[in-house]
């Protein structure tokens, strides 16, 4: 059993679908690779996963499932998606139903709640237009007022599940386009429509996750009473955006499922294949790059583990917080998955033969994570609105508000301490400049330096971290100076250069989350994550991209890791700083639903 | 002149600079999205009164009151904006000093006194 219970659910899914690489697995490599042969829709691998009742834990405990917080449900999406993204998407649109658990009514979150544990219910989120992309206020669909409800008209494209599900969450315009207040939300159960006022648009062929249910809704003259609507009139854009934190957050673990799949088929092709009378692996270039993958799992999962925990902490931050890890995490692990494929050679691009050509579908799937829901354009845009309120709150801090810093701080990084249960009314549009991770960087320093008097810490290693740990502040200094001396605009023509700024505060809010989560759980994730080694060739890695370095930092440390990511493959754990145990074996299998579904109710 | 005035002025001033307008086109009834402040920014501005007030206000004030003079009387019907009318007095396009956190590594113990933790 996982030492810390947060992952304990994800673990008995896992072991529950056995491992993909067996034909008779659950979402096994070779079905997935058959159903994105046919562009065919995950059917009976859903189904699987609703019998196994997954779905209850999208579900709020205080609205009848089981969801409490956030780092459960990312270990989870994150295993799911190591085996198939367009299943593990499919499932996770039911993700959207947190726009009613945050503000819907009492009888609303009853009937969904229902339709999601007990009828199995899917959801779709219709917020796109063809004409109109996430330019959401100039929207063509409109909801003119009735007695007793609203008339939607319009249509909505490109929709991921618009078609196999039941119930759509629509955004429609009934102000004058362009008005924040003039749109509104409607939650609208397809039963209760007359079948004459909407229709769905045709599939659409996509490059990757084929399998997808990607289409479109339209509404004609379509009847929705009052109850279907989510908050009050006008609340359309602000509901929208608070989602949008949400699961642009969450975005992040399809990626890192992606990701542990891309490095785990190509380090079985790299321990085998033999040149120069050498495996792959034992090549010191090879070996560098997959050491390399894996450091880029460990910082992503730093910044995305902290996330979701801090989302019960600091949920008002997250106007900041969602906007990096859907940049950072998304963007670090697609470059990820394209450094490794020269060690697979030719393989990544076969659609059969080295584990059923699953990495050229990973390639494929992967590709669209960093553009949905936000692509990083719009990411790195809205950081850029908030940078000059976040340099002023960095400026303001006094000692009471480090200390109120520290104290957050440690809540959101022990993973000890299970995080607080989500309320996702305290999300804000606005963050007001503070952004606890790296106005927080100091405290993290500061407890680097204490270590220094305990005797069970490498001096060296922590000397390098200390000299780093600098570094990531002399960059934040100079990131502070280079916002004050700028000149702030509004609107959407900022200039190229803030956009590469705006990367670079990512890359240093990955390197302080990294420091942050050593610093509190360096006695909990046994001995690897204690060493620390991993860490100091994070934040060189990171800090690399933004200054001239040397080009490495302790050939030891690179070779040590190197060991930790064979120990993790060969005993088939996730590639994690908490890692989960992977399915192993085959006494799963596809007619065999209920095998061990307790395990979930741990 | 009237808190609502001051206001104004003040918001016509900022909307001018910041996103470079002549303040003589800015028509106090227009909606704030017909001079190029969208949402997003318009959630941001909100910052802006925040930190003279030093009051937190509704992330949605403009949305709610989505001109010059609505927001100006949402603002002059629920705030003290003396901190407001002294702003007024200099440019809002100078920059005003504030202190630096230290360039150099390894002084930021001495900014927040480490004892202090």
């Amino acid at each position: 059993m996982h030492p810390l219970p947060a992952y304990r659910v994800a673990e008995a899914l896992e072991q529950d679908l056995g491992n993909p690489s067996q034909p008779e697995s659950i979402m096994s490599f070779q079905t997935v690779m058959e159903l994105d042969e046919q562009e065919a829709f995950p059917e009976q691998e859903l189904t699987w996963l609703y019998n196994w009742h997954l779905q209850d834990y999208y579900v709020p405990i205080n609205c009848g499932g089981k969801f409490t917080n956030f780092e459960e449900f990312l270990a989870i999406v994150r295993v799911l998606n190591r085996r198939d993204q367009t299943t593990g998407i499919a499932f996770t649109t039911l993700f959207w139903s947190f726009l009613c658990w945050m503000a819907g009514t009492e009888a609303q979150k009853e009937k969904l709640s229902k339709f999601i544990i007990e009828e199995q219910g899917a959801l779709c989120l219709g917020y796109s237009e063809r004409e109109h992309g996430s330019d959401l206020v100039h929207g063509d669909v409109t909801a003119t007022k009735v007695p007793g409800g609203y008339l939607l008209n319009g249509e909505k494209w490109p929709i991921n599940r618009a078609t196999i599900s039941g119930i759509s969450f629509v955004l429609a315009r009934h102000g004058t386009a362009g008005e924040a207040k003039g749109l509104s939300l409607f939650m609208v159960d397809k039963r209760e429509l007359a079948d004459s006022a909407y229709y769905h648009l045709p599939k659409i062929l996509t490059h990757g996750i084929r399998g997808s249910d990607m289409s479109g809704i339209g509404f004609n003259n379509c009847f929705v009473s009052d109850s279907m609507l989510i908050g009050k009139e006008g609340d359309g854009l602000e509901l929208g955006l608070k989602g949008f934190q949400i699961t642009r957050t969450f975005c992040a673990a399809f990626s890192q499922g992606a990701a542990d799949t891309a490095l785990r088929t190509t380090l079985n092709f790299a321990l085998k294949r033999v040149v120069y009378n050498k495996t792959v692996f034992d090549l010191p270039q090879p070996r560098k790059t997959l050491v390399d993958a894996f450091l880029d799992i460990l910082i992503c999962d730093c910044e995305t583990i902290g996330a979701a925990r801090g989302f019960s902490v600091v949920p008002e931050q997250f106007s900041v917080w969602a906007a990096v890890v859907k940049y950072f995490v998304t963007t670090q692990l697609e470059t990820m998955v394209n450094n490794v494929y020269p060690v697979l050679g030719s393989r990544f691009y076969l659609r059969e033969e080295h584990d059923f050509g699953i990495f050229q579908k990973v390639l494929r799937d992967n590709s669209i994570i960093s553009m949905f829901d936000g692509s990083t354009v719009v990411n790195l845009h809205a950081l850029i609105l908030q940078f000059r309120v976040l340099t002023k709150a960095r400026r303001r801090r006094k000692p009471q508000t480090m200390e109120a810093i520290q104290h957050r701080l440690s809540t959101i990084f022990c993973l000890e301490q299970p995080a607080p249960n989500f309320e996702p009314e305290k999300l804000d549009l606005f963050g007001r400049g503070a952004d606890d991770c790296l106005q927080g960087l100091e405290i993290a320093l500061w407890q680097l330096q204490e270590l220094s008097e305990n005797s069970e810490i490498n001096l060296e290693m922590l000397t390098k971290l200390i000299n780093l740990g600098n570094l990531i502040l002399e960059e934040l200094n100079a990131h502070d100076e280079f916002i004050t001396n700028s000149k702030f605009e509004f609107g959407h023509d900022q200039s190229p250069e803030l956009f590469e700024v705006a990367k670079k505060y990512c890359n240093l809010h990955a390197a302080a989350s990294c420091l942050h989560m050593w610093i509190y759980n360096r006695q909990l994730l046994g001995e690897f994550f204690a060493q620390g080694e991993w860490l100091v060739l994070s934040i060189h890695r990171l800090l690399r991209t933004m200054r001239p370095m040397s080009w490495g930092i302790a050939d030891v440390y690179t070779e040590n890791v190197a060991q930790e990511l064979l120990r993790l493959h060969q005993a088939d754990q996730l590639f994690s700083i908490a890692p989960i145990q992977l399915g192993r074996s085959s006494n799963t299998t596809k007619n065999n639903n209920n095998s061990t579904t307790e395990n979930a109710y741990v | 002149m009237s808190n609502q005035i001051i206001m104004q002025n003040w918001l016509i001033n900022q909307l001018a600079e910041q996103l470079s307008l002549n303040p003589l086109n800015i028509n106090i009834t227009e909606p704030l999205t017909r001079y190029g402040l969208d949402s997003i920014d318009a959630v941001t501005m909100v910052g802006d009164i925040e930190d003279v007030l030093d009051e937190e206000l509704p992330s949605t004030l403009f949305w709610d009151y989505p001109t010059v003079e609505k927001s100006a009387q949402f603002l002059a019907d629920n705030y003290d904006l003396s901190a407001i009318a002294n702003s007024l007095s200099s440019s809002p396009a100078e920059a005003k000093p504030e202190a630096k956190v230290p360039a150099s590594s390894g002084k930021w113990g001495g900014l927040f006194g480490r004892k202090n933790f």
